[in-house]
């Protein structure tokens, strides 16, 4: 089932990218959701529930920023604990998915 | 699909959960479609790419409901988290329903028991001593306390049971989001 698969790999690397995405550059949601549609192919409207819990477990903040068009945009940031979240998941994610690549690699 | 219609069946979807949750969620669809504009996309473009509004609004019905169950064991919220799994209305669910009605009614015949043990206890407690019983007048109160102490642990029992039982209709319900479920696995 590779379909499956794909959903399974695409949920552990979800919250991993947004920490990712806003570890360069604070962003709001819209060029969040963009980016990870065209990149991973996640669908755009679960980028909110995603930021709200992200929010709620406190590793994300969020702050106006005054638009040229329209109303204010909410902006979100990296909280201390939000950045040292992503320090350790990124630790795992690059020593896990080496060993994945070493170990398909090899079964060639 | 145009923003106004996404926007107002995401809207009715919502119904029912504090009307603050369902003005923040829609804001945030409101913003994605002029922020979708901005870019350069059409409105037909921007819903599809959302998704349909009645799943993603059951979706995020249910999940608010799941959370309000979480954080306050009461009747009313353990309810209201049933009835948010059942609205999922996958199949597999409906199917559990006949056993989730056999199961809620024995518990619920078993808390009625319960209940009477307890009153039994504090009559006998009360008027026992005054019936002139076997082993006297202690023996009566005794059996009293024993029965009320019973029918407490009994009760005590039975709602760690339920909340078990709820917290596993939760679980195997969040299994079935269909649009959410990347965004809310922790």
């Amino acid at each position: 089932m590779p379909e499956a698969i794909e959903i399974q790999l695409k949920k552990g690397a979800l919250e991993l990218c947004v920490l990712a995405l806003l570890h360069q550059q604070d962003n709001y949601a819209y060029e969040i959701a963009a980016r990870l549609a065209d990149a991973i192919g996640m669908g755009e409207g679960t980028i909110y529930p995603l930021m709200r819990r992200l929010q709620t477990d406190g590793l994300v903040e969020t702050y106006l920023v005054e638009s040229p068009a329209g109303p204010p945009r909410k902006y979100y940031k990296l909280s201390e604990a939000g950045k040292r979240s992503f320090i350790s998941q990124q630790i795992a994610w690059s020593s896990f998915s080496s060993a994945v690549e070493d170990i398909i690699g090899g079964a060639k | 699909m145009t923003r106004q219609a996404f926007i107002a069946r995401l809207q009715e979807g919502l119904r029912g959960l504090p009307p603050q949750a369902v003005a923040d969620i829609v804001a945030d669809y409101d913003t994605h479609f002029s922020d979708g504009a901005a870019a350069g996309r059409t409105e037909a473009e921007v819903a599809e790419a959302l998704g349909d509004p009645n799943r993603l609004a059951r979706e995020l019905r249910a999940e608010s409901t799941l959370s309000r169950w979480r954080e306050e064991r009461s009747p009313s919220s353990a309810a209201a988290a049933v009835f948010a799994v059942l609205g999922l209305g996958a199949i597999d669910i409906l199917i559990l329903l006949p056993v989730l009605m056999g199961v809620g009614g024995a518990l619920f015949g078993l808390a009625v028991a319960v209940i009477a043990v307890f009153f039994a206890g504090g009559v006998v407690f009360a008027a026992g001593p005054f019936m002139d019983p076997p082993g006297g007048a202690s023996a009566a109160l005794l059996a009293g306390i024993g029965l009320m102490a019973g029918a407490a642990s009994g009760g005590a029992i039975l709602s760690l049971v339920s909340i078990g039982l709820i917290n596993a209709l939760v679980w195997y319900g969040r299994l079935h989001y269909r649009l959410l479920k990347p965004a809310l696995e922790s």
